[in-house]
């Protein structure tokens, strides 16, 4: 790339999300320096309140990247949060956090039938998935709110911490890295991107595109498993709203983060950061003091820019 | 108004009120009400406050014309003690936003936080942090659990809920000279603030008016289901003189199957300002009254509820802001009563 302005061999739209990243990042530690957007203790929450986020883009960074779509991981992580509160009252541990990632992987697989077997369009698949396990969510419970009072498990996925460090940013951490070297490092990461760049060759190279279909959509269902627990131990409950919101912000952060929507390309840390970039701005803009119409405004608009820059066409 | 709606299909409820009569709104705890009115910080007080340049974050659960005018009252309130407010928030019913909202809130320290908990379960873990700062907590209809008053929290400030549902009866008896049969259209499940609205109108009209007889009672969960629920209604009691439903929400579908029959004769009672619901009052039409609350008021009072616990003075652990019978009569007083706004330009051009 060689434009006006921008040196020879920098590629804006790979490099958005830390532009983008570390500019908010600065404008915040000036403007709110008095306010304490600098302290270790504000840093921290921005993380600790983005983790489940960051673990379900992972997730969306994989079935993007091959192609596909995700809009039910909302729905699965609320199911999974109460399957694990759910269980947590009777049964160990163990048998709640396998509840809870299993209910994900389960729905993660359905989806994952659907749409590499029967062939059928994943936006659309999901898009039903979304509003059956939205529904299932609020039967389940009957729409009471489930309390988690295993301190071993809020202790773990909530409020713990190991040698200083909150338990949420080391789940935050092996989350990105095993995803990161999934996506990079191994043969599957590598048949994702294949399927998602252009599946007719991926599939003349023999690459089975349906199992790479399959695997990634069960994957996004484990990560939205995982995120659901993280809620469950972060709030020390479990409700059927869990996760509904987190669909736009999660596929922003994944997009802003240099995933391409037409598949073949994407990034985990770019997701990481992206993640992140949303807390952050949640965070500066309410510590600004803004209203919250304001604070809807703002944040609209930077996400607008970030996402006109990445996703902007070069080729013309 | 849609919050009520939305707080208490998010919430776990206050099972304590949901099917009992009772002849006044009662607290979670089942606490008499105090009139909001009685909250008030003393002019003697107020040097000391402004000189403490106390701060406050105000961490709503929605937005919406009555959130805007509970802002509008704290925010009046806070201004004239001298207390600036340094964060305001909508957790859009997200129990995890809520929580990372009120983190957010607490880096910048505040003395006061006026809150809805959008859940007694999710929430009590949510404002564990800010207990523990000991900041001055004040609650909007909704308490987390296991919060004990005056310790943890100074107080809970909502709605008459009673006299609304009370004078929804009387207004709906006025319109049809004190006889005749009704439907009644409740909120089908077992909520704090809804079940008490709807069962003072049930008790009063069956208390206080021997001449009405309610012949058609029907639950109600999704408003998009009004109108069939109506038209279910009007078929098998033709001559229904009036129609008590739970929120404006659904009144709207009730007024179209209304319109769709070609009724123009059963009256409409229903509680929380509508435009739409507002503007068929004004122009004659099947509704003749809507019962609203005095928001800017209680979030005047919250305010001051928060600074008499910062002060440590004594906060009654529960209190109710008035509610307004708004007809066409009264529609832009009414309004600016309720929400410190003028009606809509339509409302307005219609009356």
């Amino acid at each position: 790339m060689s434009r006006i302005g921008v040196p020879k061999g920098f590629d804006l739209q790979k490099s958005v999300i830390y532009v983008g990243f570390f500019t908010i990042f600065l404008f915040f530690s000036f403007t709110l320096h008095d306010d304490g957007f600098l302290t270790t203790r504000n840093l921290t929450n921005i993380v600790l309140q983005t983790a489940p986020a960051t673990i379900m883009a992972i997730g969306l960074v994989f079935v993007i990247s091959a192609g596909e779509f995700d809009l039910s991981f909302g729905s699965a992580v609320a199911v999974s949060a109460l399957a694990a509160a759910v269980v947590l009252q009777d049964y160990p541990m163990l048998v709640g956090v396998l509840a809870g990632i299993g209910a994900g992987t389960l729905i993660g697989a359905l989806n994952g039938v659907l749409v590499a077997y029967l062939r059928l369009p994943s936006f659309l698949v999901t898009l039903a998935t979304l509003g059956l396990f939205a529904g299932i969510a609020r039967s389940m419970t009957n729409l009471r709110s489930i309390p988690v009072i295993n301190d071993s498990f809020t202790g773990i996925f909530g409020s713990g911490k190991l040698a200083s460090v909150p338990s949420l940013v080391i789940w935050t951490i092996l989350a990105v890295a095993v995803g990161h070297f999934l996506y990079w490092h191994t043969r599957f990461g590598a048949h994702v991107l294949a399927t998602g760049d252009n599946p007719r060759a991926a599939q003349v190279a023999g690459i089975r595109i349906e199992r790479v279909r399959f695997l990634v959509l069960t994957l996004c269902g484990a990560t939205a498993g995982l995120a659901g627990i993280l809620y469950a131990g972060r709030l020390q409950a479990a409700k059927y709203t869990l996760g509904e919101s987190d669909l736009m912000t999660v596929i922003a952060a994944v997009i802003v983060g240099g995933t391409a929507l037409k598949g073949g390309k994407g990034s985990i840390i770019g997701a990481l950061f992206g993640s992140l970039l949303m807390g952050m701005l949640n965070n500066g803009l309410i510590l600004m003091g803004l209203s919250v119409s304001d604070q809807m405004i703002v944040r609209g608009l930077i996400i607008l820019i970030a996402v006109a820059v990445s996703l902007r066409d070069t080729s013309h | 108004m849609n919050y009520i709606l939305k707080a208490v299909l998010s919430a776990a409820s206050f099972g304590i009120a949901s099917t009992a009569a009772f002849a006044q709104t009662i607290g979670p705890n089942g606490e008499s009400a105090t009139p909001s009115s009685s909250i008030v910080v003393p002019a003697a007080s107020e040097e000391a406050v402004r000189a403490g340049n106390h701060t406050a974050a105000m961490l709503w659960h929605d937005q919406s014309d009555f959130v805007n005018a509970v802002t509008a009252g704290a925010t009046d309130e806070f201004t004239r003690l001298g207390i600036e407010v340094v964060a305001t928030t909508n957790a859009a019913f997200d129990a995890a936003k809520q929580r990372s909202d009120i983190e957010t809130a607490m880096t910048k320290g505040p003395d006061i936080i006026l809150s809805l908990p959008l859940d007694p379960v999710t929430s009590a873990a949510a404002f564990e942090e800010a207990k523990q700062a000991g900041v001055s907590l004040v609650f909007l209809s909704n308490l987390p659990a296991g919060y004990v008053h005056p310790d943890h929290y100074a107080a809970i400030v909502t709605d008459d809920l009673f006299q609304m549902g009370k004078q929804a009866a009387d207004a709906l008896a006025a319109a049809m000279s004190n006889s005749g049969s009704v439907g009644w259209i409740f909120h089908d499940a077992n909520y704090y603030v809804t079940n008490q609205r709807d069962n003072a109108f049930k008790t009063t009209i069956e208390n206080d008016y021997p001449n009405i007889s309610i012949v058609a009672e029907q639950g109600i969960s999704d408003p998009a289901r009004a109108e069939e629920i109506a038209n279910a209604m009007l078929l098998k009691n033709p001559d229904l003189g009036g129609i008590y439903v739970t929120w404006a929400g659904p009144a709207e579908g009730v007024l179209a199957a209304l319109r769709a029959n070609g009724n123009t004769s059963t009256k409409i009672v229903t509680l929380d300002l509508s435009e739409p619901i507002a503007l068929d009052m004004v122009r004659g039409g099947n509704v003749i009254a809507i019962i609203a609350d005095e928001a800017y008021e209680l979030g005047r009072a919250m305010a001051a509820a928060g600074v008499l616990g910062l002060l440590g003075e004594k906060v009654p652990p529960f209190a109710v802001a008035p509610a307004i019978t708004v007809t066409a009569g009264n529609v832009a007083e009414g309004w600016m009563q309720s929400l410190r706004i003028a009606p809509p330009a339509s409302v307005m051009a219609g009356n």
